[in-house]
C-alpha cells in the first residue's frame, strides 16, 4: 500500500510540476473569463453602442403621427428642408436624415435614410418596422381605436419555465440555462476523460519505451504501478478543476463587477444628463433586471450548482478510471504511440458516440428513453448523466447510474490489469487485440 | 542462499524453462550463462518475482520465495532505463523507496555512491542531459543502493568504456567481499572467468552445465598444448605422438599447438623432441569459458 502511495506521488507531483500544467491551469480560466467578459461586454454595447439620433423631415401631410424615440434610435422632428439637412449633416448632431415624402398611406414610397455613412441592415430593419408602426397606429386610430386602447395592446411576454420537483412543489427553472451547464459540464467531461486518459496511456507507454518498467517491476507488482499511476493522474485531474472552478469563478467575478458595475453607472449618469437637456434623443434605457447579463446570473442561480460539481466530480472520477484503465492496458500493448490507432478506435468510439448523443438528443429531450439509457450504460454515462443533470434527474436514477458506473470501472480495471502485467513486458512484437484477448487467459 | 528447483515456465507456443534447478551460494559470484533466447530471463524474471513458474520452486535463504524478499534482491535489468523527465537524484531517491528504505537513509546512502562513484554533481541534472554510460551509473546505485543480499546484474558491462567498467568491476569485487551474493548474466566470457565463482550453462530452456568455474575448465582439459621450439624437425615422425592443430614458424622458431593421443603424455612429447630442437615452451592449453560455451552449445545443436 505504502507503495503505491508513493507512486501516486511520483506521478502527480512529476505532472502538477510541469511548466505545461501550469501554464493550462492558470490561462484557461484567464480565456474562459476572458469569453464570459466578452460576452457581457458586447451585449451591452449591442444595448448601448447602436444608438443613432435620426433627424426627420416629414413632408406628408397625411402622416399626423410622430415616431417616438426608442432605446436605439433617437427620432427629432426638424422644421427644415431636405436640401438644407443634406448640406449641413455633417455639422449637427445627427446621424441620419429620414425623409418621408408626400405618399398615400396605404402605398408608402420614396421613403429615404441619407447619412454620412451607408446605414447598417439593421438600423434601417429598425426604422422601416417603426414607420410601420406608425402607420398602423395612425390607421388603427383612424378606425376608431382611442390610444388608451391601443396601449392596452401592447403586452411584453416573458416566459417562466418551472417545473414539478419531486416532492411536487414547483421550482423554478430555466431551460437556456440548464442546456448551457449541462452542454458546458458534457464538453469537460468529454475533453477531461479524453484528455487524462490519454496522459495515463502516455504513461504507461513513456515507462515502456525508456525500458524502466522491468526496473520498476522488480520492485511493485504491475497492478501497483498501473493504479499508482491512474489515481496519481487522476489527482492530477481534478487539482485542474477545482483550480479551474476557483479561478475562474474569481476571475469572472471581478470581470463582471468591473464591466457591469462602470457600464450601468456610466449608463445612469448619461440618461441624467440627458434628461436635464431636455432633448428628446436620449436613448430609452431598460432596466437593469432585463439585462442579459443579470437574467442569465438569476437563472443560473435557480440550479444547484453544488449537487451539480460533486455529482460531476463523481463522474469524472468514474468515467475516468473506467476508460484510463482501458487506455493503460492499450499503452501496455504497444511499443509506441503511433502503433495506439488500431486500439484506439474501439476505446473512443463509445466515448464519441455518448459526446455526440448528449450534445444533440439529452439536451432536446432529457427524460425520454435515448437519454435514459446513454446515463445507463457505463461507456456513455458519464457524460450523458452529467447533460441531463441540470434538467434534473430522479434520485434513483442518479443512484443507480453511479452504482453501474462504479461496478464497470471494477471490471475494466480488473481487465486490463491482466492484460497489462503481460504487456508491459513484451517488446518489439506487432500485438493485435486476438494476442491481448489471449494475455488475458494467461495465468500470473 | 538461493536453490531453485525443477522450475518450468510455459509460454504460449514455448517454453521458457524445462525442469533447471540450480543452487547459489552465499557470497559467490555466480554466472548464469546461455545463448540469446535460451531462457536466462525468464529465469532472473522469476527469480525477482516479476512472473511466477507454473511448477518447481526458489528458496531464498531456505525459505519459500515471497514479497519479503523482494527488498533485498537487487536488479539491474539487461532492458534499462530511467525517467527520462526526472532529476536524477530524486529519481534514484523514488527507486530507494519503492525497495523499503526511508527518505533520510535513502538521501545518505546516495550522496555517499554519488560522491564515491564522482557524480557528485548529478543530483539536479535530468536522465536526457547523460550520456549512457553515465546513465547506467545511476541505474548501478539504484540497484544496490537497498544493501540487497542477492545482486542480479544483467549484462552489467554493455554501454560502459573501459574505465567506467572498471570502476564498476571493482565495485562488484568490493560489495562481494562485503558478503553480497552476485548473479550474472553475461554473453562476455572474460568476464566470467575474471569474477564468477561458479557458473550455470542454459541453453534451449535446460542446464545443460553447471559447477565452478575452475572445475569446470580442469574438466575440459583435452590435452592440448603450446609448443614452440628453434631447430628443424618433421612433425611427421611421431604422427602416433601428437597430432597439429595450428603451425607457424617465425624467425626460426616455430609454434605448435597440438593435442596429444590417448595414452601419451607430456614427457614422451618431450623426450621425442629433445634430441632434435631445443624447446622454449610446452604448456597447456586450459580451455576458455569461451570455447567451453561454444563446445557445449554446438554439441546439444547437434544432438537432436
Amino acid at each position: 500500500m505504502n507503495k503505491i502511495l508513493l507512486i501516486i506521488q511520483r506521478e502527480y507531483l512529476s505532472r502538477v510540476k510541469k511548466k505545461s500544467f501550469i501554464i493550462m491551469t492558470l490561462l484557461t480560466p484567464l480565456i474562459v473569463a476572458g469569453f464570459y467578459g466578452l460576452i457581457i461586454y458586447f451585449s451591452i454595447q449591442g444595448v448601448k453602442g447602436t444608438f443613432n439620433k435620426v433627424a426627420v423631415v416629414n413632408n406628408n401631410k397625411s402622416l399626423t403621427e410622430k415616431l417616438q424615440p426608442t432605446k436605439n434610435i433617437g427620432y427629432a422632428y426638424v422644421n427644415e428642408s431636405l436640401e438644407a439637412m443634406k448640406s449641413s449633416l455633417k455639422t449637427t448632431k445627427y446621424d441620419y436624415i429620414l425623409y418621408l415624402p408626400e405618399f398615400d398611406i396605404s402605398t408608402p414610397k420614396g421613403i429615404q435614410l441619407i447619412g454620412t455613412k451607408q446605414a447598417g441592415l439593421s438600423l434601417s430593419n429598425r426604422v422601416s418596422g417603426d414607420i410601420e408602426e406608425l402607420i398602423r397606429t395612425q390607421k388603427l386610430k383612424a378606425s376608431g381605436i382611442s390610444q388608451t386602447d391601443l396601449d392596452g395592446l401592447k403586452t411584453d411576454v416573458n416566459i417562466d419555465t418551472k417545473k414539478i420537483g419531486e416532492a411536487g412543489k414547483e421550482e423554478d427553472s430555466s431551460a437556456g440555462a440548464s442546456t448551457i451547464i449541462g452542454t458546458a459540464a458534457g464538453i469537460f467531461m468529454f475533453m477531461f476523460i479524453l484528455l487524462y486518459g490519454i496522459q495515463v496511456m502516455r504513461g504507461v507507454i513513456e515507462e515502456k519505451t525508456s525500458r524502466i518498467i522491468e526496473v520498476m517491476i522488480s520492485s511493485v507488482k504491475p497492478f501497483q504501478l498501473m493504479m499508482g499511476k491512474i489515481i496519481g493522474i487522476a489527482l492530477v485531474g481534478l487539482t485542474q478543476f477545482v483550480l479551474w472552478i476557483v479561478l475562474t469563478a474569481s476571475i469572472s467575478t471581478l470581470a463582471v463587477n468591473a464591466f457591469v458595475g462602470k457600464d450601468t453607472i456610466a449608463q445612469n449618469a448619461s440618461v441624467a444628463i440627458k434628461a436635464k437637456d431636455g432633448t428628446s434623443v436620449s436613448p430609452v434605457v431598460n432596466s437593469p433586471v432585463d439585462s442579459p447579463v443579470l437574467a442569465m446570473q438569476k437563472s443560473l442561480a435557480s440550479l444547484d450548482l453544488t449537487k451539480i460539481i460533486l455529482v460531476f466530480i463523481f463522474f469524472f472520477i468514474g468515467g475516468y478510471l473506467f476508460y484510463s484503465a482501458l487506455y493503460a492496458a492499450i499503452g501496455s500493448a504497444v511499443d509506441s504511440e503511433t502503433e495506439t490507432q488500431q486500439f484506439m478506435m474501439p476505446v473512443m468510439m463509445p466515448l464519441l458516440v455518448g459526446y455526440a448523443l448528449s450534445l444533440s438528443v439529452v439536451t432536446n429531450d432529457p427524460y425520454g428513453p435515448i437519454a435514459f439509457w446513454l446515463s445507463m450504460i457505463p461507456f456513455t454515462s458519464p457524460i450523458a448523466m452529467v447533460v441531463r443533470l441540470p434538467y434534473g434527474v430522479p434520485d434513483w436514477q442518479l443512484a443507480l447510474s453511479m452504482l453501474i458506473l462504479v461496478v464497470g470501472f471494477i471490471g475494466t480495471v480488473w481487465l486490463a490489469s491482466r492484460i497489462y502485467r503481460v504487456g508491459i513486458l513484451m517488446y518489439g512484437k506487432k500485438t493485435s487485440l486476438k494476442e491481448m484477448i489471449k494475455w488475458f487467459t494467461y495465468k500470473n | 542462499m538461493l536453490t531453485i528447483k525443477n522450475i518450468v515456465k510455459q509460454y504460449a507456443t514455448h517454453r521458457a524453462l524445462d525442469d533447471v534447478s540450480l543452487q547459489v551460494e552465499k557470497g559467490k559470484i555466480f554466472g548464469l550463462l546461455g545463448p540469446n533466447g535460451a531462457g536466462k530471463t525468464s529465469l532472473i524474471r522469476i527469480i525477482t518475482q516479476i512472473t511466477a513458474p507454473d511448477s518447481g520452486e526458489v528458496l531464498f535463504n531456505g525459505e519459500r520465495l515471497n514479497v519479503e524478499h523482494i527488498s533485498q534482491i537487487g536488479y539491474l535489468p539487461e532492458e534499462r532505463g530511467l525517467y527520462k523527465k526526472m532529476e536524477i537524484g530524486e529519481q534514484v531517491l523514488y527507486l530507494a523507496k519503492l525497495k523499503g528504505l526511508n527518505t533520510a537513509e535513502a538521501t545518505k546512502r546516495i550522496r555517499f555512491w554519488f560522491e564515491k562513484l564522482e557524480m557528485a554533481d548529478w543530483w539536479k541534472k535530468k536522465v536526457e542531459d547523460l550520456s549512457k554510460g553515465m546513465q547506467q551509473k545511476v541505474q548501478f546505485v539504484a540497484t544496490v543502493l537497498h544493501q540487497p543480499e542477492l545482486i542480479i546484474l544483467d549484462e552489467p558491462f554493455s554501454g560502459f568504456d573501459p574505465v567506467n567498467a572498471d570502476i564498476i568491476k571493482n565495485e562488484i569485487l568490493e560489495l562481494n567481499k562485503a558478503g553480497a551474493t552476485f548473479i550474472f548474466s553475461t554473453h562476455r566470457m572474460e568476464s566470467v572467468e575474471e569474477l564468477c565463482d561458479n557458473i550455470a550453462l542454459i541453453h534451449r530452456s535446460k542446464k545443460i552445465l553447471d559447477g565452478p568455474v575452475k572445475e569446470i575448465r580442469e574438466q575440459y582439459r583435452n590435452n592440448t598444448f603450446w609448443l614452440e621450439y628453434e631447430g628443424d624437425y618433421n612433425t611427421e615422425h611421431s604422427q602416433q605422438l601428437f597430432e597439429v592443430l595450428q603451425a607457424e614458424t617465425v624467425n626460426g622458431k616455430t609454434q605448435l599447438k597440438i593435442k596429444i593421443r590417448e595414452q601419451q603424455n607430456a614427457n614422451q612429447v618431450l623426450s621425442a623432441l629433445l634430441p632434435h630442437v631445443s624447446i622454449n615452451r610446452l604448456d597447456e592449453v586450459i580451455p576458455t569459458m569461451n570455447d567451453i560455451f561454444i563446445q557445449k552449445v554446438t554439441q546439444t545443436d547437434q544432438k537432436p
